[in-house]
């Protein structure tokens, strides 16, 4: 199989700017990975991008995690983080990894704005879109992944 | 000087705020657009110097948000910042009259880099 037009070394590298920028600007508390694809996860974010590329951004991690991200980009404390606060910072970080992933791919892509989910990843499902590539690891000990999925039909829908 | 944010994300307008601040230009006046009408509303209604906008948008995108301005003679300064930075977007945005391109995510240096000249 050819390497996928967006590597796990992209991504790591994507997120690497998300940490530095907003969740750990402190540079104490990376992305640990650890590859565990089938790690379970509590709620999850997705752009879809259509146009020249068909395909997925997934944002996925735990509960704790994603309200630990909602306190760091908002300036709160973890314990004045509310439903609609989590809702948001996952949208917003499904939408800056999915743009910086969109300007790796062919010309004439378009992204979605996103969709969050309170539920796991598994809840998801992406009919004729297979994994590509993902980043799966802990963050303070909670679960957090990033995974690529692409149509594997894109030229009977482009 | 007025400033207008125009962003969907709750989040991320307030990130663009804090990061105004952190780079300091905290004490300029502040105003929101949630969507692109919103954003083309208020920068006629609030007259801002500058609007600082999200490219990905319900109602409108920011580049047409940029375009109806320009079409009704608003000269407002304009840029972006935005998840999304393809060279074809970057282009489309210099051909409307933006000022700038900031991608997503950003530092205080960043906006410290871009907005000192335009704010002071």
């Amino acid at each position: 199989m050819s390497e996928p037009v967006v590597t796990e070394g992209d991504l790591a590298e994507m997120v690497e700017q998300v940490w530095v920028s907003y969740l750990d600007p402190e540079g104490v508390s990376p992305l640990v990975q650890n590859g565990e694809v089938k790690q379970p996860t509590e709620v999850h974010s997705t752009v879809s991008i259509t146009g020249s590329w068909h395909g997925h951004l997934v944002y996925a991690s735990s509960v704790q995690a994603a309200t630990r991200a909602a306190a760091a980009f908002l300036a709160m404390e973890p314990d004045e983080v509310g439903q609609e606060d989590i809702s948001d910072v996952l949208g917003e970080l499904a939408n800056i990894v999915g743009g910086n992933v969109k300007a790796m791919l062919p010309a004439g892509c378009f992204l979605s704005l996103p969709t969050v989910v309170l539920a796991p990843d598994t809840a998801s499902y992406y009919p004729a879109a297979e994994r590509i590539s993902g980043l799966y690891g802990t963050w303070a000990g909670e679960p957090v992944s990033i995974s690529m999925w692409q149509s594997v039909k894109q030229e009977a829908s482009a | 000087m007025k400033i207008l944010i125009a962003d969907d994300s709750r989040v991320m307008r307030q990130i663009v705020t804090r990061t105004l601040r952190q780079a300091g230009f905290g004490d300029h006046d502040l105003v929101e657009a949630a969507d692109g009408q919103q954003a083309v509303d208020i920068a006629v209604a609030e007259k801002p110097d500058l609007v600082i906008s999200d490219w990905n948008m319900p109602e409108m995108t920011g580049i047409e948000v940029l375009r109806k301005l320009r079409a009704a003679g608003n000269n407002v300064k304009f840029g972006f910042v935005t998840s999304e930075c393809t060279p074809e977007m970057q282009q489309a945005a210099e051909a409307a009259g933006s000022a700038f391109f900031i991608v997503k995510p950003f530092t205080a240096e960043r906006f410290d880099e871009v907005f000192s000249p335009i704010l002071g």
